[in-house]
């Protein structure tokens, strides 16, 4: 049996990069403490341990009650690079939790956290995209972004970043902050940044582009801008791109552009028709959901009624169709029993 | 100090898992630290055999082979427990965190995409609803437009049927105005009015002018040979002083007579003074009206007048006298 004693050694220290924590109840004010160290390792090391920590939404509330919160600000200023990778990583995970988004919006961290869009170490950066990301995810996180008037510079950095990893982050931070409010986007060309992204090789961005343009189109101004740019024509030739999730964002970025009478035009010369046909019969339901719409919205045109007219037994066949959840089959029944009724319309 | 492990196995306490709290031991180390510059002393001499590298799985491979310290597998079961224990609860909270996070993220885009179709086909119909109403306000314009039109046409008919009618009427009585005016002149009758007349006037004037200049005429003549006649009675009164023919004395009676009331005219004579009164003034009227010709006539009346005045005092005196 072994007997628990204490060796008179120091116990061995089998992470050295992280400081150890104290037990319990005491580990965050000490932690705490030693963020406000002088000596860089010190700090380093705290940083890694919290790290660890922040995993857990409960010690997220205690860091905040205790006023780590204000200790990471500063943290952000730091010289060291390792020290600012770190502190983003930290928030980034805090990020994640609701508790976490919370302290974002009390801590006004956001703001701190905008002065490091240029920051040189590109892991840093990566942290920030994530930890941004996280936070549009509740509609007040993508508000608090937009009030603080991010939306410029991060088009700006979709345009410059290299990497593509990064991309999709902003694309994604984009496409949840526009589904929010779009008129400060709209002002900042974000129509022909995604126009650009649309026809990019990893099919991630198109699709996350193609997301955003949905998104953006759904404003009456984000329509007009879409029409302005051509951007439909690209739309349509996503349509027939050979990855689903892409030509389901497309058709709902097409079905919401074409509500005004210059998209359903430019979509009818671009053909769009026999593509979103086909994408009736695709998989995912969402693709069929998006393409019947947007059908619809061609068939108020009277070029469209006239081709759509003898299509319109495919749409009754999808009135009938069923799906395990039934809201969704609702919802398809019923925007297949308005396509027919708009298709079948006479004055 | 030497007996510690017998000490420390017979005082064992219950099995220490990772869930049991720590205690204060009792202290069965020695007091004072040993120094660390003696490594090759006993090996009993670390408290915790843990650290001990000569203990190997609980065995020391030592000459002696009594039995072992500890069973190894045994005891590595609590510690591994605990160790796994620590790792799977940290583990899970990540997983839990990455799943929820998935999760939520699932059913938003579910809901997402529900609302998009919804809020597609609302603004669908906001559309189709806005372009009904400016078809319209359109139609509707156009309407009011067309019954516009037709009132202002109507108007203008009204207006030029009523400005026909009137102007109807209105001819004929400029026409008749104008004629009564006199702006329509029969031009014979205006040649006739404008020269003719006139002309007619005119010689009826010189004719009377001639009847009044030969009576003046007359008058000269009679006044002349009543002057002669007067003097050559005068003449025959110097030689004899005889009366002298009948018929004259009425004649220069009435002419003296005449010359006084008009030398004297605050003298009033009687109806026939008046008459030639009368007849002088129209003599002066017509003297002052004629031209040098009948001035010429005027000097030589007046010369007769002043004679005759002459004459008629020398005659008021021979009468006075007589």
């Amino acid at each position: 049996m072994a007997h628990s004693q204490n060796s008179m050694e120091f116990p061995v220290n089998i992470n050295t990069t992280q400081i150890t924590t104290a037990y319990g109840h005491r580990a965050l004010p000490k932690l705490k403490e030693e963020l406000q160290s002088e000596d860089l390792q010190t700090r380093q090391k705290a940083l890694m341990a919290l790290c660890d920590l922040m995993h857990d939404p409960e010690c997220i509330y205690k860091a905040m009650s205790i006023g780590c919160m204000e200790n990471l600000k500063v943290l952000l200023k730091d010289g060291n690079s390792m020290v600012r990778i770190k502190t983003t990583e930290v928030l980034y995970i805090t990020a994640s939790h609701s508790v976490g988004r919370y302290a974002f919006l009390q801590h006004d961290i956001v703001l701190a956290l905008s002065f490091l869009l240029n920051d040189l170490s590109p892991v840093c950066r990566g942290n920030l995209y994530k930890a941004y990301m996280q936070l549009v995810q509740v509609p007040r996180g993508a508000q608090e972004i937009i009030s603080k008037g991010l939306i410029s510079p991060l088009v700006w950095k979709l345009q410059v970043e290299r990497e593509e990893e990064f991309q999709e982050l902003i694309l994604d931070t984009l496409v949840l902050c526009l589904r929010e409010d779009a008129t400060e986007a709209l002002g900042s060309n974000v129509v022909l940044v995604l126009k650009q992204k649309l026809l990019s090789v990893n099919e991630n961005i198109r699709s996350k582009a193609a997301h955003a343009l949905l998104n953006v189109s759904i404003s009456r101004e984000g329509k007009k801008q879409v029409c302005k740019f051509d951007v439909i024509p690209i739309l349509v030739h996503l349509l027939k791109d050979p990855v689903e999730h892409v030509k389901s964002n497309a058709a709902g970025a097409l079905m919401f552009a074409t509500v005004i009478t210059e998209g359903k035009y430019a979509a009818l010369e671009a053909q769009a028709i026999s593509p979103l046909l086909e994408l009736l019969h695709s998989p995912m339901t969402v693709a069929r959901l998006n393409a019947t719409k947007a059908l619809t919205m061609l068939a108020e045109a009277p070029e469209g009624r006239k081709v759509l007219q003898v299509h319109v037994p495919t749409f009754r066949v999808m009135e009938v169709e069923s799906h395990e959840k039934p809201q969704v089959a609702e919802a398809l029944q019923r925007a297949a029993r308005i396509a027919v009724s708009v298709i079948e319309f006479k004055p | 100090m030497t007996s510690a492990l017998t000490d420390g196995t017979s005082r064992a306490p219950s099995t220490y898992t990772y869930t049991s709290r720590p205690r204060a031991l009792p202290c069965q180390r020695s007091r004072y630290r040993d120094s660390l510059t003696q490594p090759d002393e006993e090996p009993m001499r670390y408290g915790n055999i843990m650290y001990d590298r000569r203990v190997i799985r609980g065995n020391t491979y030592a000459l002696q082979t009594g039995p072992l310290l500890f069973d190894f597998d045994l005891e590595v079961k609590p510690v591994l427990e605990v160790l796994v224990g620590k790792i799977i609860e940290q583990s899970l909270l990540e997983v839990m965190e990455e799943e929820e996070l998935a999760n939520l993220r699932a059913s938003q885009r579910e809901y997402e995409e529900l609302r998009n179709s919804e809020r597609a086909e609302v603004q669908r119909l906001e559309e189709q609803e806005r372009r009904h109403r400016e078809e319209k306000e359109r139609r509707k314009k156009q309407q009011w437009e067309i019954v516009h039109k037709h009132n202002e046409t109507s108007q203008k008919i009204a207006a030029r049927a009523f400005a026909q009618r009137y102007l109807a009427d209105l001819l004929p009585s400029v026409f008749s105005s104008l004629r009564d005016s006199g702006y329509f002149y029969d031009p014979i009758e205006r040649d006739i009015e404008i020269g003719f007349l006139p002309w007619l006037m005119n010689e009826v004037e010189k004719t009377m002018e001639y009847s009044m200049v030969g009576r003046t005429v007359l008058d000269m003549l009679i006044r002349e040979v009543v002057e002669k006649r007067l003097y050559m009675y005068e003449h025959k009164e110097e030689t004899h002083r005889s009366p002298e023919p009948e018929d004259e004395p009425g004649g220069p009676g009435a002419v003296t007579e005449s010359w006084e009331a008009s030398e004297f005219p605050e003298q009033s004579m009687s109806q026939t003074q008046g008459l030639l009164l009368d007849g002088d003034y129209v003599q002066r009227t017509t003297y002052d009206r004629r031209s040098s010709q009948e001035r010429k006539f005027m000097e030589e009346t007046e010369l007769l007048e002043q004679d005759e005045e002459s004459a008629m005092r020398r005659s008021i005196e021979e009468e006075e006298l007589s």
